[in-house]
């Protein structure tokens, strides 16, 4: 455990620590002081090669760079001083001199290593008066990312990323000299399941998401960070919304769970959340036609259905939704209900147990762990089969779903919809929209659901481990929670909480919207962490 | 008066074949080399105060004895890219003693505890290498090579590897990259070779002069070899005199020798009517030396170092009044330029922004500033960088306009050459 000084100030750190480690602090807090720094990134290799961490160290006349440079007993290092800040100016400076200076136009803009360690670092008198070398402008990568040569600085984190991380190696530096540019081999494009990492990495615009590409400039977009709901890995997500909706989604820190990385698969998982793909009001099908109504209302509407029907009716769950809300759910057809037919739907069991070695799983759902432990926790053991023999048998009058939020990757939706429509009341909560639904006849109510981002729960993933995420928006506001709707369903008193108070007026004609009132300005100026 | 220690036999054919070498005692050395202790001959290198000969001028004992002490295999790699510009020696021992390099390599390797070395060929070599690998199959055939050598149990192979023609791949790393299949890039320091080089293993680097003069080193032993030159600069060396001088050529003097007597004695003084302008002692990359200083210069490493420039590969370009320094500037960026491997961020930007700001003086589009532009940018350059190429780009930059800043203000003020008269474009229509 070597003791150095960093600038004046006596740090402890471990064996074999590098000193950018010293100074980048848990989390990136930096706190003895910021420095520098494009290639270095703590979940990958030192290239050392854009020579900004200089550091000086007592009794060197040279400064070393802090990103190959382990920390020795009683080093004492100063990056303070006004050589390390020149080498930093200048260094800062050979990486802008070709750079194209095209941030109106560049999606980075905002979030952009350049900008930010130029504001904090930069010499700020170019001298350069020479004509800027000129490069391939849309390079297509691969499916995911575009790339701009130009705007590139060759840090090489996204070749790094993609022998290390992804093994891949789909990226490498090609020509030499200041014609040095990234590119892919001829029939080779970067095709990977983790692609869009390269993005997150890349601390300017040269490497940009297909996806999120000219749709938002950053400053627009607020973040919150959440658990994905993708796959049973649980990884940490930033998601980026503003009040048109989500935008993207990036992955945020978690030594625990995912690193500094997450799927591409997991940053598609925005759009169903979005209004476009969301159901807004609650359809009620009788044999009359087709009835919107109010969720909260509809709720209400269908407990007829529910409440003195004991155990003919039959609950089945998806492991979508969060540990708070299976409890009540569960907790209120088993206990008040006095009904034991509570099913889980298990989609591709088969794949269950699959796993990539990075992040990836065959189970897609956030919580098949949570809900295991409700059920188990409730004495809950049924089987599917029962299920649809009793449905056919009549025995089972009500079916209550809880609908997996991401439908996509439920490939026997339609199957489980015929199966269970057989009931002669099907009341299916879900976030998202479904024309097989909408098509059904008989007693059906279609109530819409909360999605993961607009509320608060505790997700359990692979490993057993609990994840709390906090609610980051809401996009539409009427939507109920699982607990919400159990209650409703239950006939019980809905308490209300100050973020659903929609709910008081949901007795009143159906076709009255809600607009939810937002603060206005809501948008804050986050600088993006590099 | 040359001091022919390493090239006694270079003016005869016959000396390239292994039947000729072994006349003139080729070959003696190793049978000698053989009866040591590996430690032994490490100690009478050391001793000999042989200093590398590619351009660095480490000390080779005390680069052999980083090696860890252990018995993981190691590598011998003889660097033969010799791209310096200017630079030439290499070739001509190559060419002229390809065994004069195989048996020092088999001294050195088993010095080392080396089983397997590369001779790393500069890729435009084309005659060289033939003339190596040739003698690799002689010495391969007459059990020089290969195992059990000279029935003595010691096992080393040798290969050839050419090189693909960029400068870079002369750096070590660069080299060792290369020689790995990947981009001729120089490595991360540390782990240095000597830990961790070739396929992370211990690896040593030698120039072909530096292994090729431990055949005489052990011959005669350390003392004699010290005789020659100074108690730093020990030995004798070829240096590739080039550049406007009558007689041009390699010469194999002792260190130490006076500048002035390598260019007006050995080199035939200057062309008729010409003066001496400025010399560059040690390739291209060291800065350059006005007249006055090269009167005073000798050729060791510590008198060029104390003139701020240095020994290097030994390349001695002279240049004589006719020609601009302005001009001969844009060639040596326009060389970094071309030849920087774009890793690290100075170096990559620097050389190109150097070229252009020199190319537009050329052009006639120079500003006054741009003078103290060079300066600056050449000196955010320095020790900035992985390896040295950024250094050797930037040195050259900051001695001609620091020494011949006359020559430049003209440029710029006048649009065109103080010597020639004329602007660089205009020259070459």
């Amino acid at each position: 455990m070597p003791k150095c000084t960093i600038n004046g100030k006596e740090v402890e750190v471990k064996d074999g620590t590098t000193i950018i480690e010293a100074m980048y602090g848990k989390d990136g807090e930096w706190p003895e002081g910021k420095v520098a720094h494009y290639c270095w990134h703590p979940g990958l290799s030192v290239a050392g090669v854009c020579r900004l961490c200089m550091v000086e160290i007592e009794g060197n006349p040279r400064l070393q760079i802090a990103c190959n440079t382990m920390v020795t007993e009683g080093m004492k290092i100063n990056n303070t001083s006004e050589k390390v800040k020149d080498a930093a100016k200048w260094g800062l400076d050979f990486h802008l001199i070709n750079h194209p200076l095209d941030c109106p136009i560049c999606d980075q803009a905002g979030e952009c290593g350049l900008q930010d360690q130029y504001m904090e670092f930069g010499k700020y008198n170019p001298e350069m008066a020479e004509k800027k070398v000129k490069k391939h402008k849309v390079v297509d990568l691969g499916p995911t990312v575009v790339l701009d040569t130009e705007r590139c600085i060759l840090c090489s984190r996204c070749v790094r990323f993609t022998d290390e991380v992804s093994k891949t190696n789909e990226l490498g530096i090609f020509n030499r000299g200041d014609r040095s540019e990234i590119g892919t081999f001829d029939g080779v494009p970067l095709d990977n399941k983790y692609s869009l990492n390269t993005v997150d990495i890349c601390p300017v615009g040269a490497l940009t998401s297909k996806d999120f590409r000219f749709r938002q400039r950053v400053w627009y977009l607020k973040d919150a960070e959440t658990v994905c709901n993708g796959c049973s890995t649980g990884c940490n997500v930033k998601v980026y919304f503003n009040r048109e909706g989500f935008f993207r989604v990036k992955p945020a820190y978690n030594p625990d769970v995912n690193g500094y990385w997450m799927c591409d698969e997991g940053r598609d998982l925005y759009k169903f959340v979005n209004r476009e793909n969301r159901w807004l009001k609650a359809k009620k099908r009788t044999y009359n036609g087709i009835e919107e109504m109010m969720p909260g209302a509809a709720a209400k509407d269908a407990s007829f259905a529910v409440k003195s029907l004991g155990d003919s009716v039959a609950l089945v769950l998806t492991g979508q939704y969060s540990v708070e809300e299976y409890e009540s759910i569960v907790s209120t057809f088993a206990n008040d209900l006095k009904s034991k037919r509570i099913y889980h739907w298990i989609s591709n069991p088969e794949k269950a147990n699959d796993f990539d070695g990075l992040l990836l799983r065959g189970d897609k759902n956030p919580n098949t762990k949570g809900l295991q432990q409700v059920l188990q926790k409730h004495g809950v053991n049924t089987n599917w089969a029962d299920l649809l023999s009793a449905i056919s048998s009549g025995a089972i009058q009500t079916v209550v779903v809880a609908g997996p939020e991401n439908q996509a990757v439920y490939a026997d939706m339609k199957d489980k919809i015929r199966d269970l429509s057989k009931a002669k009341n099907l009341i299916w909560l879900q976030t998202g929209r479904n024309h097989d639904l909408e098509a059904l006849t008989g007693n059906v109510w279609l109530i819409p659901m909360k999605s993961y981002v607009e509320k608060d729960g505790t997700f359990v993933n692979h490993a057993g481990l609990a994840q709390k995420f906090k609610k980051t928006t809401t996009v539409v506001s009427e939507a109920l929670t699982l607990t919400e709707a159990s209650d409703l369903l239950a006939g019980k008193q809905l308490v209300i909480k100050p973020e659903t108070n929609v709910f008081v007026e949901s007795e009143k004609p159906a076709d009255r919207v809600t607009v939810e009132h937002r603060k206005k300005n809501e948008f804050v100026f986050r600088r993006g962490t590099l | 008066m040359e001091t022919k220690l390493l090239t006694e036999f270079y003016h005869l054919d016959e000396f390239r074949t292994l039947a000729g070498y072994k006349k003139h005692g080729g070959y003696e050395t190793l049978k000698k080399a053989l009866k040591m202790q590996p430690q032994q001959i490490t100690d009478e290198v050391k001793a000999s105060g042989l200093r590398g000969r590619g351009g660095a001028g480490f000390p080779t004992g005390m680069k052999w004895g980083f090696l860890p002490k252990n018995n993981e295999p190691r590598y011998l790699l003889c660097n033969a890219d010799e791209g310096e510009p200017g630079t030439f020696k290499d070739r001509l021992m190559m060419e002229r003693a390809p065994h004069q390099l195989i048996e020092g390599m088999i001294i050195s390797g088993y010095a080392i505890g080396s089983k397997k070395g590369y001779i790393y060929i500069r890729g435009e070599y084309f005659y060289p290498i033939s003339v190596v690998q040739e003698a690799l199959k002689e010495a391969y055939a007459a059990g020089l090579l290969g195992k059990n050598i000279m029935g003595s149990g010691l096992d080393f192979d040798l290969d050839v590897y050419s090189g693909a023609g960029a400068y870079i791949c002369g750096e070590e790393t660069g080299m060792i990259s290369s020689l790995e299949g990947l981009k001729g890039q120089p490595k991360l320091k540390p782990p240095f070779p000597a830990v961790q080089g070739y396929l992370r293993k211990p690896t040593i680097v030698n120039n072909v002069e530096t292994l090729a003069a431990v055949v005489p080193i052990i011959k005669d032993g350390a003392a004699a070899y010290k005789k020659f030159g100074t108690e730093k600069s020990a030995g004798t060396k070829l240096f590739s005199l080039s550049g406007n001088v009558v007689r041009p050529g390699n010469y194999e003097v002792n260190l130490a020798y006076p500048l002035k007597d390598l260019i007006y004695g050995l080199g035939g003084g200057m062309r008729p009517g010409r003066k001496l302008k400025a010399v560059i002692p040690g390739g291209s990359s060291a800065p350059v030396l006005t007249a006055e200083e090269a009167e005073r210069a000798t050729m060791d490493y510590e008198c060029l170092a104390g003139m701020g420039s240095m020994l290097g590969s030994g390349a001695v370009i002279v240049i004589d009044d006719s020609q601009c320094m302005v001009d001969m500037l844009g060639v040596l960026t326009h060389f970094y330029h071309h030849e920087s491997c774009g890793q690290c961020t100075p170096c990559r930007e620097g050389t190109g922004w150097l070229n252009k700001v020199v190319h537009s003086i050329l052009e006639g589009r120079g500003r006054l500033q741009d003078i103290e532009l060079l300066l600056k940018v050449a000196d955010n350059m320095k020790g900035r960088t992985i390896c040295a190429l950024s250094d050797a780009a930037a040195l050259p930059v900051l001695s001609f306009v620091t020494k011949f800043r006359d020559e430049f203000e003209f440029y710029v003020r006048e649009g065109r050459s103080k010597v020639r008269g004329v602007r660089h474009a205009e020259m070459h229509h």
